[in-house]
């Protein structure tokens, strides 16, 4: 029973620092060595899309969308 | 004395951090493990993506950004039906092109034979986008 | 000879300091740690043969793990996994291209930490409560058309999950004004994530100073008795990860 919580804390520390590491910090342009990187930077430049998308929702009708 | 430090330093090594990173968590272990679980698979996917399988990765790429435009186009379809502004004929169309939609794109992943999973489909609520 | 960069660190003239700690650490796969100056900031590298840079798990733990000392001891900006410059020279100029960003950056987590707050909750089992409110007549349908069709009866449905989606985005947002209100005291940078996962409901990052720590845990002991039928998950301290606003040139 004390190695379930043990082991659940170690996966939940193991989760926190993937996700930062991997997911979050800065981000050079340029050599990006890893494949999986290159694909990244594209979700990285959708996302720059979409909020840009947004924004011309909210010009358009000249409402807030987030209440 | 020596096995117990051995124990220490094995449990360092394994968790990496110097401190205990958890400072409170309430609720039942299995929500986290559900957490634990989808955000491993992610990861696992991502880590296994090389030059060698690129083809599959651009698929997965453009099937992400395809459906990920269908469900905005979905719900922008949503909120004018809720408005109230449509028709009745125009409301039975809209039906017809978003069935239409769906079912192509489900064609289209069976055909790369992905599923929602790998297409990391989970993208936050699309509402926020609009 | 390429080079991977853990972070980008405030120096100042805490140089010496800063190779004397890098000699006594590993880089992954057990590569030696340097210190590439430009003036004020410091990039962390070691050296990497492209080909040979495995993405696993066990290298970026150990990549994780060179950022978590440097921060014990300095300001600094992580940086992502994976990434890789040419040569030093390169590095150099980058760092000297996005000098006063990079500064204005340090300036802005210095001496702080970061906290993430998950909200986790089954947005499922939400969803499903919804429904069954509606099934009692709460949420109204646009009147049923006189000729039945499979098209209408498919957008209806999608029309029914859209709302429900809307409702729990709803309390999303009231539980999210909570959660800052509850924290205003501290004074901390907020990010907020909503349903990052459908478990993870609400994605709550703090830059905060280290000290603040045990408010920060008490506030949370007190959020977690104002919604005690939430799942809440704290973290930290960790380096500000999420708190880079860098578009490197």
């Amino acid at each position: 029973m004390h190695d379930n919580v043990v082991d659940r804390s170690k996966d939940i520390t193991i989760l926190e620092v993937l996700d930062r590491v991997l997911n979050k910090g800065v981000i050079l342009t340029g050599d990006i060595v890893i494949s999986v990187a290159d694909i990244d930077l594209v979700y990285v430049g959708v996302k720059l899309m979409l909020s840009s998308v947004e924004t011309m929702e909210q010009l358009k009708s000249g409402k807030s969308v987030n209440v | 004395m020596a096995a117990i430090q051995l124990c220490r330093s094995h449990h360092k090594v394994i968790n990496g951090m110097s401190e205990n990173k958890i400072l409170f968590n309430s609720g039942s272990p299995d929500e986290l493990s559900e957490e634990i679980g989808k955000f491993t698979s992610n990861e696992e996917s991502r880590l296994k993506l090389t030059p060698d399988n690129a083809d599959s990765g651009l698929a997965k790429l453009v099937l992400t950004l395809v459906d990920l435009i269908r469900k905005l186009v979905e719900k922008q379809a949503m909120r004018r039906v809720d408005g109230g502004s449509l028709t009745e004929d125009e409301i039975e169309r809209l039906g017809e092109t978003l069935m239409k939609l769906e079912m192509k794109m489900e064609e289209l992943k069976k055909h790369f034979n992905l599923t929602d999973r790998d297409l990391n489909l989970n993208l936050g609520p699309l509402g926020d986008l609009m | 000879m390429d080079q991977m960069i853990y972070s980008i660190v405030s120096v100042k003239k805490k140089q010496r300091e800063l190779n004397t700690l890098l000699v006594g650490m590993k880089g992954v796969s057990g590569a030696d740690l340097y210190a590439v100056f430009c003036d004020e900031i410091t990039a962390v590298v070691s050296n990497i043969k492209r080909t040979s840079l495995v993405a696993d798990r066990s290298n970026a733990m150990d990549y994780a793990r060179v950022i978590e000392t440097l921060a014990q001891k300095f300001t600094l900006l992580p940086v992502r996994f994976g990434s890789v410059m040419e040569s030093t020279e390169m590095i150099i100029r980058m760092l000297g291209r996005n000098y006063d960003e990079i500064q204005s950056n340090l300036r802005k987590v210095e001496n702080k930490v970061e906290f993430g707050l998950k909200v986790l909750c089954d947005s499922e089992k939400i969803k499903a409560e919804l429904r069954a409110k509606a099934e009692a007549g709460t949420i109204t349908e646009p009147a049923l058309a006189s000729q039945k069709s499979i098209y209408k009866d498919y957008l209806y449905e999608k029309l029914k999950e859209h709302r429900f989606e809307e409702l729990l985005l709803a309390q999303i947002d009231t539980i999210i004004q909570d959660i800052t209100n509850h924290f205003a005291h501290l004074k901390p940078i907020h990010k907020f994530q909503k349903m990052a996962t459908t478990t993870n409901i609400i994605d709550d990052v703090f830059l905060l100073e280290k000290e603040k720590k045990d408010i920060l845990i008490q506030a949370v002991e007190d959020l977690q008795t104002q919604y005690a039928d939430l799942h809440l998950l704290l973290t930290g301290p960790w380096p500000p990860y999420n708190f880079v606003d860098l578009t490197i040139k």
